[in-house]
């Protein structure tokens, strides 16, 4: 019976522990109506005596089989929604009122949609921190708590160190000249001047280069107060557009533990542009397209493509 | 790219007929420093001003008597800064009422190669110098104090010498003409300069 | 050229202005063109023709412009002591740069001025004289298409259409020869194949920093050639 039980379904271990739970109330209440009763009905004191003592022992006895009865299907039944994937919630497929109440349908579907989506976010994470977008030396993969509380060491090069390498890069071409300045306490901001085609301003942290601006070689680069202006764009759509490719190379270069060959690798494409109005796509051979020239250069080849032409 | 603003109508024009009035003197050396104190306080506040120029005067000869005659100045000091153009009409004296010496005058901004155009229209390089001093201003009045240096190589700027011990004071006010009272300004702003420089309006012609 | 008439004249200018004290515009890359009069048609419906190609292209209209030219020539009493017979100089206005005035010899240095040199030049009436019936201009539409500045112009002398100027500005470069194969592609696009040979501008000087007085020189030379071309009649004409 308890096999049966056990294997079978659990409605049926239900119904014998709702008979369990009837018998063993139906023994206690009858335990109370002895003691209620009293002793009665015996002729002796001393019989009457041992008649209830014996009938007050039985009806404990029968409670305390009761009892185990019910402990032990009620262990068969167990967590009764246990081996449903929904859990409790998955009882609402006992409703019979589908019609009126689809909340099982419904939560069937999110369950599936939510599954789903935690499947995909895996999937994302994985691929994401295989191409870390993170410019900063911190490991990726390693906890917030873990992360040690000094600045990686990339972050706190000496200013000298960082006008050596500028002023070699700035020696190394001859049609590029590389003003630096530091406005704003160590940070330091640099003015490209780019042959007679373009101007640039690069705003550094340390040797990360933060935040680039591409204007034309004639348009102002100051605010009024005199200082770098490194927040309006460019009046002329094809700079606008150089600006975003050159956003784009910063994202491009990046070699956190050696942060001089990425500004030198930087530059290098940057000087690409000298050429800016002269090189046809290399792909459709043309100058303009939607009235602007090529304004794409290959991170590798430094070829001229439009934006749209390059692939 | 912003629209420049734009007119149907050619443009042509400019300041027709402004006059220039002016009173001049003098001072030595060694009384400059107490001028320069008292101009100090009398004009618009500003942040004393000095300049270093180099002044072409250039002639177009014609048939007529009197060759046309055109100023060519440069700043030395502020590079970048637009060449300046002077033509000068002939000065009238006037009567008494009026305080100031009075010439035509037409100042045009100009750009660099003003030298080389002017030779081209036929001008020709009459003499040059260059002038050094201070700058004032009060109101519309402009009071310069600056010293002449003759130029010893043609076109070389770098070896000059003083032509005297003494500072040439200039009070000068450029107006549309017709506008006579500007010259009572000048007047009382001339007696206020006294004793430290005698400003009076000095007709060109008795130097001659 | 055969079946274009011969007083349609095109020319590229480029343009960004030098800085002459008070003007503080940006500066600006510029080249004109001609456009070709099509077999029988009048100089206005040329024109009208080109600026709908432009439209079609997807330019912007924005205003539109002037530029006028006075000859003057040494008058007769300097002749003799100077030497100077036939020299005449040029005094231009552009709308562009409102507050200046251009003076010019041909071959020779272009002044760029604050307008009192039209004061000047009424003082030194003694000296140069105004030719007679010599003021030329063209006037007209600009366009704007993505950084190309546009601007058709019929040139009149007198009350009579003489011709049509195009000019085309581009404004992020500043060094004429390095944006000329670009600027041609561009006149192709809306001039179809009849586009001018390069102006001397793109070639001669390299690397100087295009200024609007190189815009005026290139005017002034497509004002002189139009003025030596014979009047003919604008319509009718083969």
């Amino acid at each position: 019976m308890a096999d049966v039980l056990s294997v079978g379904v659990n409605l049926e271990a239900f119904a014998q522990a709702i008979s369990a739970i009837q018998a063993l109330r139906s023994s206690v209440s009858r335990v109370f109506d002895c003691l209620k009763d009293g002793m009665r009905n015996k002729e002796t004191l001393e019989g009457r005596e041992k008649a209830f003592i014996a009938h007050f022992q039985d009806n404990l006895h029968s409670v305390n089989r009761d009892l185990n009865e019910l402990e032990r299907l009620s262990n068969l039944v167990g967590k009764p929604s246990e081996n449903h994937p929904l859990h409790n919630s998955g009882l609402l497929s006992l409703d019979p009122v589908q019609d009126k109440t689809p909340l099982y349908s419904q939560l069937l579907q999110a369950y599936k949609w939510s599954n789903k989506l935690q499947y995909h976010a895996g999937l994302a994470s994985g691929l994401l921190n295989q191409q870390s977008l993170k410019r900063s030396a911190n490991q990726m993969g390693v906890s917030a708590k873990r992360r040690p509380k000094a600045q990686p060491t990339t972050l706190v090069l000496p200013p000298q160190y960082v006008d050596d390498v500028i002023s070699r890069i700035d020696r190394m071409f001859p049609e590029m000249s590389i003003h630096l300045s530091r406005p704003n306490g160590t940070s330091a901001m640099l003015l490209v001047t780019l042959g007679k085609v373009l101007k640039v301003i690069v705003v550094m942290r340390s040797l990360f280069i933060d935040r680039t601006i591409v204007k034309g070689y004639n348009e102002n680069v100051y605010t009024e107060d005199g200082k770098l202006d490194i927040w309006s764009k460019s009046n002329y759509q094809v700079f606008q557009k150089v600006t975003d490719h050159a956003t784009t190379a910063l994202l491009h270069y990046q070699l956190p533990q050696m942060p001089d060959v990425v500004v030198r690798s930087f530059m290098t494409w940057l000087r690409s542009y000298i050429k800016l109005f002269q090189a046809p796509c290399q792909r459709c051979g043309k100058f303009l397209q939607d009235g602007l020239p090529p304004t794409w250069r290959d991170f590798r080849t430094l070829e001229a493509f439009h934006d749209t032409c390059r692939q | 790219m912003e629209a420049p603003p734009v007119t149907m109508m050619p443009v042509t024009g400019g300041t027709i007929n402004m006059m220039e009035y002016l009173l001049q003197g003098s001072v030595l050396d060694h009384s400059l420093e107490s001028l320069i104190h008292r101009l100090r306080g009398l004009c618009d506040n500003m942040e004393p001003e000095t300049f270093l120029d180099h002044e072409i005067v250039f002639l177009l000869k014609g048939q007529q008597a009197s060759p046309f005659v055109l100023r060519a100045r440069r700043s030395m000091d502020r590079t970048g800064a637009p060449w300046h153009l002077r033509y000068l009409g002939q000065p009238e004296m006037g009567d008494k009422n009026r305080h100031a010496l009075v010439r035509n005058c037409v100042d045009i901004a100009t750009s660099e190669n003003l030298t080389d155009f002017l030779m081209e229209m036929g001008f020709r390089m009459d003499h040059e110098f260059v002038t050094k001093g201070h700058l004032f201003r009060k109101g519309i009045m402009k009071i310069t104090v600056y010293k002449i240096f003759r130029i010893l190589v043609p076109g070389n700027t770098d070896s000059t010498e003083a032509l005297s011990l003494s500072y040439l004071v200039e009070l000068s006010v450029v107006a549309p003409a017709g506008q006579d009272m500007v010259s009572d300004d000048m007047r009382n702003f001339a007696e206020q300069l006294k004793p430290l420089v005698h400003l009076e309006k000095i007709d060109p012609k008795r130097l001659m | 050229m055969e079946m274009f008439r011969s007083n349609t004249v095109w020319y590229i200018i480029c343009q960004p202005p030098t800085a002459c004290g008070y003007s503080t515009g940006q500066l600006r890359f510029r080249g004109v063109s001609q456009m070709p009069v099509a077999e029988g048609k009048s100089v206005q419906q040329t024109v009208e023709l080109l600026t709908r190609k432009l439209e079609v292209l997807g330019a912007e209209k924005q205003g539109t412009f002037c530029v006028d030219c006075e000859t003057y020539h040494t008058a007769a009493s300097t002749l003799g002591s100077q030497g100077q017979a036939g020299k005449l100089m040029y005094v231009m206005h552009n709308s562009e740069y409102p507050l200046s005035c251009f003076a010019l010899f041909e071959n020779g240095p272009c002044l760029t001025a604050d307008t009192n040199f039209d004061v000047l030049m009424v003082k030194l009436k003694g000296f140069f004289q105004s030719a007679k019936a010599s003021k030329i201009e063209t006037r007209g539409t600009r366009y704007q298409y993505c950084d190309f500045l546009v601007k058709v112009g019929t040139v009149t002398m007198g009350p009579s259409a003489r011709g049509i100027s195009v000019e085309v500005e581009y404004g992020p470069c500043v060094v004429a020869s390095d944006c000329w194969s670009l600027l041609l592609e561009f006149l192709q696009s809306f001039l179809g194949s009849h586009t001018p040979g390069a102006p001397a501008v793109f070639g001669n000087r390299h690397d100087t920093v295009y200024g609007p007085a190189d815009t005026m020189v290139q005017y002034m030379e497509l004002f002189n050639k139009i003025r030596k071309q014979p009047q003919v009649p604008v319509a009718g004409i083969r």
